[in-house]
């Protein structure tokens, strides 16, 4: 009778190709949120605008004497500017320890001793931000989107606006990859995920108080430039077609954030090693 | 054994003791560094602006084309960065992580383990944090005064009170906001999300709904003690400043912003003392 | 041990984190001198250090140390040290002004308080790095400016969580060493460790625990004579391990034996009667010279073993 080796076995299966362990720190990073109580009580405040404005739609569609609330372009803006106070809770709450808590923990070789590059880490980190604040962006937008075009019975307003559906996206992924990759910056650059929170906070708050004292002393708004949600703001706006609020050519805007962006991915490059050399 | 002291240090020494070792801790962090580029910010924006009125190619306009004054400016600048954004940043960061940074560092062990009240640790680490916040914002706000206020022919000598109101308002909002945000830190768990909601969700929006609500901030109070004049136009912040045209008297926001410090601090006392801190493995 | 005089005593103390239990109902008294606290990891060790130490309150039941409560009780402090388990300290802080920073929180004076902190670190052998930063620290420095500020104020009592983790064989033996003479000196001391052989290099006063529950407490020697259903092992290194053999199998409280490399290794269940039985046959010399007469049984090792399976 043959006697089985209990010992250790090598294992034998299909191995996945290199270059997907991004999407396991993602799930694993998903899942963990979502499993947050606090976190799911953020996503339902998030979403009573949608509901809000559901229920606008329907008045609009159903009571000729509300038709005044029907949608336009600008609804779908505003829905989008309204949700950056959620934004930027979710942000803190979830991007600030990403990259902080595994310095934190020293799992930062951990993670980099294994088969996957840097760059699958930071893009599996990435990916954990980016799907909570799409969850609070462009997924109620679009959402909205279709909720509008179920409560009218067609898809006219669809049609006259067929523009809105990329614009939502475009626009969406360019605040969610903004801020996903400036808060992933900040949180490399500490082991403190409430220092990091509060070094974006400043970033977000700080800026536009400084454009809105050259707002003053220059009487122009050509210095949006320095202010980070102002930016956003500009190149939302143009991107739904409607009235730029400040004198900056949108182009520079967006030039300033992909600017932020470049400049977050250079500050990641530099911070997120398996081993630091201090000489 | 080294028999205890016959008079065993008060809650005030000890809290001085806990100050003298936390205020370097303070001061030369990495943390204090970046906060400390971050109060810089106004100093380079105030030097930027008087560089360019120097070289004449920048004119300071209000709204309606008329120029405004270094004082007014200084004023405004006042408002915008330190009351709105510096002040409510320091002491939600500071105020929340009195205990939390002891605590995830693991050296609150060795503060709680000796002879003294945890009160007075409390205490200590909020004098501290006062200390060097005074020490990193107040120089900031002279730095900022003395550049701007010579503009379009503001007198740095006869405004001079007005410098001396606004380091003491200023000084005033880190004490009850360090205050506020100590029994935040001390009593919630996230503490800093919701510093964060307080400071720039609950306070803002608050402030803007006519009623009494606006009574439970400490901005309210605060706002009574700023000394300057906002221009009179129709952009946002005129029309936002003009709707906060009654406030309480100076002593009565003086007087709500001691009792909030105190009240706090003693309620934050009161966690401090009652609660466990269990460390992360 | 009488409750009433233990320097520590615990009656009925339970401690719960949520669903978990760290300790379940112990009652104990810890008896002045040095007591080692002994349990794997995860026994519950800690929990009872911050219990005794006012970090945790206990969920159940009371905790006294030199005759007083504990928890919100900052006095008692002024009479214990407490070395806790994790490497954490102000690391820009040089070791001096650390130790002296902290003395001074017990109330005394400046220049009292860095003599102080001065001696204790004489003690540890820390003299040379005192005016080095903290993190500058190789990691058996650390634990040493550790238990430095423990000791640095006199304190009756020391708790230690953990003194020996990360320091070399001879940083150890001194450690040991100072332990021991604290003991000797009329304090008493409560040191933790899983490491069995620390243990008993410092002490014979044990308290076993293991899953929250206290397991044994006495003396290693004691605890093993009540052990009575576990057989008693003796190897034996001789000249005629056989005839000794022969011997021994002729007895009825000789449960089994086996042959090692010139030596015999016996259980006994009545080692009284089998030491005195070897040592007539020993002082007989039919059986040519025994070398070699030890105890695997007598120690922590296999006292644990037995109470925790």
């Amino acid at each position: 009778m043959p006697i089985h080796d209990q010992g250790y076995r090598r294992y034998g299966g299909r191995r996945i190709p290199l270059g997907r362990a991004w999407a396991v720190i993602a799930g694993a990073g998903i899942r963990a949120v979502l499993g947050r109580r606090r976190f799911i009580l953020l996503l339902i405040l998030a979403w009573i605008p949608f509901v809000v404005r559901a229920v606008q739609i329907y008045f609009s569609v159903n009571l000729p004497q509300a038709a005044f609330l029907a949608p336009t372009a600008e609804t779908f803006r505003e829905f989008l500017d309204q949700q950056q106070i959620f934004v930027f809770f979710i942000t803190v709450s979830v991007g600030a320890g990403l990259i902080a808590n595994d310095r934190r923990a020293n799992a930062l070789q951990i993670y980099l001793s294994k088969p996957l590059s840097r760059w699958e880490y930071l893009f599996g980190k990435l990916a954990i931000l980016m799907v909570c604040l799409l969850l609070v962006t462009w997924v109620p937008a679009i959402a909205l989107l279709i909720v509008q075009a179920l409560f009218a019975g067609n898809f006219s307003f669809f049609r006259a606006n067929l523009y809105l559906c990329p614009a939502i996206t475009l626009f969406s992924f360019i605040e969610v990859i903004m801020i996903a990759t400036s808060m992933l910056a900040l949180s490399s650059l500490s082991n403190s995920s409430r220092y990091v929170s509060i070094l974006y906070a400043a970033l977000v708050f700080f800026t536009p108080a400084l454009f809105g004292v050259l707002l003053v002393v220059t009487g122009s708004s050509a210095m949006s430039l320095m202010s980070f949600p102002a930016n956003l703001r500009q190149v939302g706006n143009a991107i739904f077609r409607l009235p730029l609020p400040y004198e900056t050519p949108w182009a520079l805007s967006l030039l300033m954030i992909l600017g932020l962006i470049v400049g977050s991915g250079l500050i990641l490059e530099r911070r997120v090693r398996g081993v630091e050399v201090v000489v | 054994m080294v028999a205890p002291p016959a008079n065993r240090p008060t809650v005030v020494a000890s809290a001085l003791r806990i100050f003298d070792l936390s205020l370097g801790q303070m001061l030369w962090s990495r943390r204090s560094v970046f906060l400390a580029i971050l109060v810089g910010g106004p100093v380079l924006l105030a030097a930027a602006i008087r560089l360019a009125t120097i070289l004449e190619h920048l004119f300071v306009h209000a709204g309606n084309n008329k120029q405004i004054g270094g004082v007014t400016l200084f004023g405004m600048m006042i408002w915008l960065l330190y009351v709105h954004v510096i002040v409510p940043v320091l002491g939600v960061f500071y105020g929340t992580a009195l205990i939390a940074d002891e605590v995830d560092d693991k050296t609150i062990t060795y503060l709680f383990t000796r002879p003294i009240p945890r009160r007075a640790v409390l205490i200590g680490k909020y004098l501290s944090y006062l200390t060097c916040t005074i020490l990193l914002v107040l120089p900031s706000v002279v730095a900022v005064y003395f550049l701007i206020v010579p503009i379009n022919g503001g007198s740095v000598g006869r405004s001079f009170p007005l410098l001396l109101a606004d380091l003491g308002m200023l000084a005033a909002g880190l004490i009850a906001y360090g205050a506020v945000f100590a029994l935040v830190g001390a009593r919630l768990k996230r503490p800093l999300v919701i510093g964060l909601v307080f400071a720039f969700g609950w306070e803002p929006g608050v402030l803007l709904v006519p009623g009494y609500l606006k009574r439970a901030t400490v901005a309210y109070y605060l706002q009574a003690l700023v000394p300057h004049q906002m221009p009179l136009d129709t952009t946002t912040i005129g029309i936002l400043t003009q709707m906060f045209d009654r406030f309480p008297s100076i002593t009565t926001s003086l007087a709500w912003l001691a009792a909030m410090t105190v009240s706090a601090l003693w309620w934050a006392s009161r966690a401090v003392e009652d609660r466990e801190y269990v460390l992360e493995q | 041990m009488s409750e009433e005089r233990g320097i520590i005593t615990a009656h009925h103390v339970s401690k719960w984190y949520g669903q978990v239990i760290g300790l379940n109902d112990v009652t104990l008294a810890v008896p002045a001198g040095i007591t080692g606290l002994l349990g794997p990891n995860g026994a519950g060790k800690s929990t009872f250090m911050k219990l005794v130490t006012g970090q945790l309150k206990p969920s159940q039941g009371q905790i006294t140390v030199l005759g007083e409560r504990i928890w919100q009780n900052p006095a008692l402090y002024f009479r214990i040290g407490f070395c806790p388990e994790q490497d954490a300290f102000y690391e820009r802080m040089t070791g001096l002004e650390w130790l002296t920073a902290l003395v001074r929180l017990n109330g005394v004076g400046d220049r009292g308080a860095a003599e102080m902190a001065a001696r204790a670190l004489e003690l540890v052998d820390l003299t040379a790095a005192a005016g080095k930063r903290i993190g500058a620290y190789s990691k058996g420095m650390r634990q040493r400016v550790k238990l430095a500020q423990a000791l640095a104020h006199d304190p009756e009592l020391l708790i230690l969580d953990e003194p020996l983790a990360g320091m070399d064989p001879i940083a150890r033996r001194k450690a040991i060493r100072l332990i021991r003479d604290w003991g000797r000196s009329g304090k008493s001391v409560v040191v933790s460790s899983h490491i069995l052989h620390e243990i008993e290099s410092m002490t014979s006063n044990i308290l076993l625990i293991n899953q929250g529950r206290i397991l044994a407490e006495g003396n290693v020697h004691q605890i093993r004579d009540l052990i009575d259903e576990h057989p008693h092992t003796v190897y034996i290194k001789a000249d005629e391990t056989r005839a000794l053999a022969r011997e021994f199998l002729g007895a009825a409280d000789v449960l089994s034996l086996k042959f090692e490399d010139q030596a015999v290794v016996i259980q006994t269940s009545r080692p009284d009667a089998f030491y005195a039985r070897l040592t007539a046959y020993a002082a007989s010399g039919e059986f040519g010279a025994i070398h070699e007469v030890t105890s695997p049984d007598d120690n922590l090792q296999a006292v644990f073993k037995y109470l925790v399976k």
